[in-house]
Formats: C-alpha cells, sequence, structure tokens
C-alpha cells in the first residue's frame, strides 16, 4: 500500500533526476540559455529585414566554426579543407534539385549524408597521419574536391556559378531565419552532449596525446572517423542552406580562403569551447557589417585579430567571457564577506 | 604523339618547374630550419611582384636591377614579419609550435594581402616584357626573352643559394639549426639571427619568384595563392623539409602539369596532381626522397 502510494511521487523525482543530469550534461548556463532564446524570438520582434538578414549569416558562420571546432579543438587535427565540404553539401543538394526537380528540404538530409561519407573517407585517409601532415591531406583533399567542381562544367556549371532554387517562395528573411536557428540549436545540442560523454574525453585524449590514449585502450580509429564524419556531415547541412539560401552557387564557396575565416571565427572565439565561435560570429560579423565603407581595413582587422588572439589571448573570446564571470564573482564574494 | 612534341613538352614543364622549385626552396628552407610551415608564401612572391612593377615602371631601372630590389623587399618584409610575430610567438609557445605557428601564418597572409589591397586596389599591374624577342628553341616551340631570362635567374639563384648553403660559415650554420637546434646553441650559433636569416631568404626567394614572372602573371593582391599551393604540392612531394629534393620535386610537378594539361585540358592538372599527392601522403608520408620526419612535426 504504502509503496504505491509513494511510487508517482519518486517517478517525478526520477523524471526530473534525469533532466537535471542531462541538463548538467548540455552545460549551458542559464546566462547562455536566456542569450539563445533572446536570439531566437529577436526576429518576431525586429521588423528589419536586414538585421534578420545579418542574424541569419551569422548563425550560418557560428554553426560552422562550432563544427570546425569539434575537430579542431578536441582532436587537435586542422581541416584545412572544411570549406570544401560545406560546398559538397551544398552541391549536392543544388544539382539534385534542379537536375531531378528535389525539394530542398530532402536536400538537407542528402549534403549531410554525402558530406558525413566523405568526411568517413577523409577521416580514413587522415588515420596515419598527424599534426601538420593531416592539416595538408584535408586541405588537398578540399583543393581537388574544388578543382572537380570547377572543371566539370557540364554538370555543376563551373565558376558561371549554379541558380538553384530558394527554399520559399517569398524572400521574407523570418522563415529562413527558422530553418537556420534549429540546425543552429541542433549543432549545439548535438555537440555539447558528444563532448560531454565518455566519447568527448576520448576525443580529447586523442587530441592530447595519440599514444598515451592509445596504450589507455581508446581506440583512434573509432574515434577520429567519428569525429570527421560529424564535423563534415554538420558542414555539409549549414552549406546545403547556404545553397538555397542565396540561390548561387560557384566554386568559390569551397576555396581556401572560406575555412581560413570560420578558422579565424573559431579562433577568435576560444578554441575546444564550441560556442565560442557563435559568440565570435555574432560579435565580429556585425561590426564588420558597420565597417563596411572601410573595404579592406576590415579583412587587415581580421588578420590581426586572429594573430594578437593566437599570441596573447590563446583562450579566446570565451576565455575572456570566463575571466570576467569569474572577477563578479570575486567582487560578490568579496562585498558578501565586507561587512 | 611525335618524339618532337615530346621534347616540347618537357621542356614547357621545366620552364614551369623552375619556378616552382625556387618557391619551394623557400618552403622547404623555412620548414626545415624553422618548424614554420609557410602559408604566407604567396603573399611574399605578391610582395616581390609589386616591388618589381613599380621599380621598372616608376623608377624605371634596368630589369636586373628590378629583381634585385625585389628581392631586397621581399627580404625586408620577411624579417619584419618574423621579428613581430614569430620571435613573440616563440617565447610564449611551449607546445604545438608546429601547429600554432601554421595558423599564425594564415593570419599573416590575411594581413599582407589585404594590406595590399587596402593600399593598392585590386587593379591587375603587369608589365608587357622585360625584354623583347623570341627563341625558337624546337621547331614547334618559341619561347619568349622573359621566360628564358626567368629559368636562367632561377637557375643561378639555386646554384648561388646551394654555394651559400655548403661554402659559407653562415650557411653551415642555418643547416646545423636545421640538423639539431640545441647542438647548434651549444656550439655558439645565435639562434635568433639564424631564425630571423633564414625566414628573411625564404621570402626574398618567393619575392624573386614573382619578380621575374611578372611579364607573365601580373601583379594583383590575392596572385600569391596559387604559386604557394604550387610550392605546397612540391614540399608535399618530395617531403617536407628536403632543400636538394625541394628543386627536383619543382621540375617533376612543372613536368606533370604540362602533361597533363596537353592530355587532359585545361583545370583537370589540378586534379591529376593532386591526385598523385594524396596517394604519396597516404602511402608514404615523408615523401618520395625520404626526407627525414623529425619529431617536432608530427605533433
Amino acid at each position: 500500500m504504502e509503496i504505491k502510494g509513494r511510487s508517482p511521487a519518486t517517478l517525478t523525482v526520477r523524471w526530473l533526476d534525469r533532466v537535471q543530469s542531462t541538463w548538467r550534461l548540455l552545460g549551458i548556463s542559464p546566462l547562455g540559455l536566456l542569450m539563445l532564446v533572446v536570439i531566437g524570438v529577436a526576429p518576431l520582434f525586429i521588423k528589419n529585414d536586414y538585421i534578420v538578414r545579418l542574424m541569419v549569416v551569422c548563425l550560418m558562420i557560428g554553426t560552422q566554426a562550432m563544427a570546425f571546432d569539434l575537430s579542431i579543438g578536441f582532436i587537435n587535427v586542422v581541416n584545412f579543407g572544411f570549406a570544401a565540404f560545406v560546398g559538397l553539401g551544398a552541391y549536392t543538394s543544388a544539382l539534385l534539385a534542379v537536375d531531378l526537380g528535389l525539394s530542398p528540404w530532402i536536400g538537407l538530409i542528402m549534403g549531410a549524408l554525402v558530406a558525413g561519407l566523405l568526411g568517413f573517407l577523409l577521416g580514413i585517409l587522415t588515420l596515419r597521419l598527424r599534426g601538420i601532415y593531416a592539416a595538408i591531406m584535408a586541405w588537398f583533399v578540399g583543393l581537388s574536391l574544388m578543382a572537380l567542381v570547377t572543371v566539370n562544367v557540364d554538370i555543376t556549371r563551373g565558376p558561371l556559378g549554379l541558380v538553384v532554387p530558394l527554399f520559399f517562395e517569398s524572400s521574407d528573411q523570418i522563415q529562413y531565419f527558422y530553418v537556420i536557428f534549429p540546425i543552429m540549436i541542433g549543432t549545439l545540442v548535438i555537440l555539447r552532449l558528444l563532448t560531454r560523454s565518455h566519447i568527448g574525453l576520448a576525443f580529447r585524449a586523442l587530441g592530447g596525446n595519440l599514444d598515451a590514449a592509445r596504450a589507455s585502450g581508446i581506440n583512434p580509429v573509432k574515434y577520429l572517423v567519428t569525429n570527421f564524419t560529424i564535423s563534415c556531415s554538420l558542414a555539409g547541412l549549414v552549406g546545403v542552406f547556404y545553397a538555397h539560401y542565396f540561390g548561387i552557387l560557384t566554386p568559390a564557396i569551397m576555396h581556401t580562403k572560406a575555412t581560413v575565416e570560420i578558422l579565424a571565427i573559431a579562433y577568435i572565439g576560444g578554441r575546444g569551447t564550441l560556442w565560442g565561435g557563435l559568440l565570435a560570429a555574432f560579435l565580429v560579423i556585425p561590426v564588420f557589417e558597420y565597417l563596411r565603407g572601410l573595404l579592406a581595413y576590415r579583412w587587415i582587422l581580421y588578420g590581426l585579430f586572429l594573430i594578437v588572439t593566437m599570441l596573447f589571448y590563446p583562450g579566446g573570446l570565451v576565455g575572456v567571457v570566463l575571466w570576467i564571470g569569474n572577477l563578479i564573482k570575486r567582487l560578490l564574494s568579496r562585498l558578501r564577506k565586507g561587512p | 604523339m611525335q618524339l618532337s612534341g615530346f621534347v616540347d613538352l618537357v621542356i614547357i614543364g621545366l620552364f614551369r618547374g623552375g619556378i616552382y622549385a625556387l618557391m619551394a626552396l623557400g618552403l622547404a628552407l623555412v620548414f626545415g630550419v624553422m618548424n614554420i610551415a609557410q602559408f604566407a608564401h604567396g603573399e611574399f612572391y605578391m610582395v616581390g611582384a609589386y616591388a618589381a612593377f613599380f621599380c621598372a615602371t616608376v623608377l624605371g631601372v634596368h630589369p636586373l636591377l628590378a629583381w634585385v630590389l625585389a628581392l631586397v623587399c621581399s627580404f625586408a618584409v620577411g624579417v619584419l614579419v618574423e621579428r613581430t610575430v614569430f620571435v613573440p610567438l616563440r617565447l610564449r609557445s611551449r607546445e604545438g609550435w608546429v601547429m600554432n605557428a601554421f595558423l599564425l601564418t594564415v593570419g599573416v597572409s590575411f594581413v599582407i594581402q589585404n594590406t595590399a589591397l587596402a593600399w593598392l586596389g585590386p587593379n591587375y599591374r603587369g608589365i608587357s616584357e622585360y625584354w623583347k624577342g623570341n627563341f625558337s628553341l624546337t621547331a614547334g616551340l618559341n619561347v619568349s626573352a622573359d621566360r628564358l631570362a626567368s629559368f636562367a635567374a632561377v637557375i643561378v639563384t639555386i646554384g648561388a643559394l646551394w654555394l651559400f648553403l655548403q661554402r659559407t660559415r653562415i650557411g653551415r650554420a642555418i643547416r646545423a639549426v636545421a640538423q639539431d637546434e640545441r647542438g647548434a646553441t651549444l656550439v655558439g650559433i645565435n639562434l635568433s639571427r639564424i631564425h630571423t636569416l633564414t625566414f628573411g631568404v625564404s621570402t626574398a626567394l618567393a619575392g624573386l619568384a614573382g619578380a621575374v614572372l611578372l611579364p607573365m602573371t601580373q601583379a594583383f593582391p590575392t596572385v600569391g595563392f596559387k604559386p604557394m599551393v604550387l610550392s605546397w604540392y612540391v614540399v608535399m612531394l618530395v617531403g617536407m623539409g628536403s632543400i636538394s629534393g625541394a628543386v627536383v620535386g619543382g621540375f617533376i610537378i612543372g613536368i606533370l602539369e604540362s602533361f597533363s594539361y596537353y592530355f587532359l585540358g585545361g583545370g583537370w592538372q589540378d586534379v591529376v596532381v593532386l591526385g598523385v599527392l594524396i596517394l604519396i601522403l597516404l602511402f608514404k608520408p615523408s615523401g618520395l626522397f625520404g626526407a627525414e620526419v623529425k619529431g617536432i612535426w608530427e605533433r
């Protein structure tokens, strides 16, 4: 009797516990959650298409930076052909839509799958290589993908550019915002759960010292390939959105310069933090948009940012945020003790 | 295909390859001695091209002098970059030097490229020729005087660098640092100076390549990307840090390109070369000539 009476309460508690532990695994602070919600509802109140458009671009770059960070910040491999995978997803979906009339929504899945498959292959290719060699391998694979897309003019129209059908008939920016926003949230949640689980621990171990990790029983093949597959398929997903958002696709999307931009954002945000890339995208890109009149100077600023971050603030923006947070905490505790 | 056509392709390949060899030499030098994987190498090519352009048109000096001035200019920019960027990194970096230095060169490339864009604009600046005239080498092949001159410059420079590295005290010191930094310090070599000098020499080589090719490829802010990628092909083909291998590798890539261009058409040469390189990285990451892989490069 007694047990029966108590069981529903225990169940609720257990359920709550589970929610709480998942939440802890996600590791998003209340402040972070608040910011995500603010970003999520902002377009409903901002009726300005220009600003919403800017937010869409920020989300796109931020998601890419997070996916990029999965390989650079955790297994310590610079995927220097990253942009090629973005382009691969974009071209897959675009060609399916143009030649077969497939809906862009199915294209989202197909693009991610194809990019993931190639990422799987790249993971296998780079298995034996370390450090700079792996980066160069990824770079060469990316360059050859771009060369292939440029050369096969009869399929991709090469540098002339492919005209791609858009997601929606109307050019209302809010619709596009609510396509990329769930993609970003999904990426953030997946990567968070992944990197906070034992898999993430294995990633970090492999990135820190591959031999020691292997000696303690971590299978490098499994984890490195998994990492590349996930990172590249997320890249492909964003690529599909890119294709059906801008409506025109050229091989320039796969250029090394695009990779370098993502790399800079990921580094400025803070390597190995995931959400740093998002933060950096939302801080840096609007500032650059504001400085548009200065043309080339903003790119100089970009490079200088990257150099200064690498030299003096290896923690990136997240490092600065954490530093400020600690400062506030210390101040509060001192105030509490003071009187 | 006839024998004469074959010879023509080889000659074209050699001419192309000479420039690649010159660029790759700088890349290999800086990687072997300083463990820096240079991504900004093309930017120094661009600096050299611009310097030669302004010397030839504005100052109107003799082409040879223009080349020397371009060499000096890119040397100076290289030294400046090394002093302001890599010296602080060397002081701070404890681990992961190769990767950090590589990413730092990415930032340097951004800055130099866009400084040129901000300062000089996106215009193409070129000259039609240094010297007038054509020479027919074989029945079907006409080569302009500029190409011959650039090839001669490449050969002379490679020879001079070879003598410098083998015969002079400083050259020996550079090679000593490449072999073992600690040992070199122990015998009294000033590491910091050797590093700066090596970086300067490497960028000067890239600058010279840009200067001698000016009649063939005009100067514009992103002109350096293609040569930089090609010199990376060469370095990965023969093995990173192999200095003598880089010269041979340059010619190999040049010939490979001219043949695949001829048989497969424009654009495919990249695919072919990259395919070969991916296979080499896969099965023999140390490169064709099996240059010794330093432990630090794999971290």
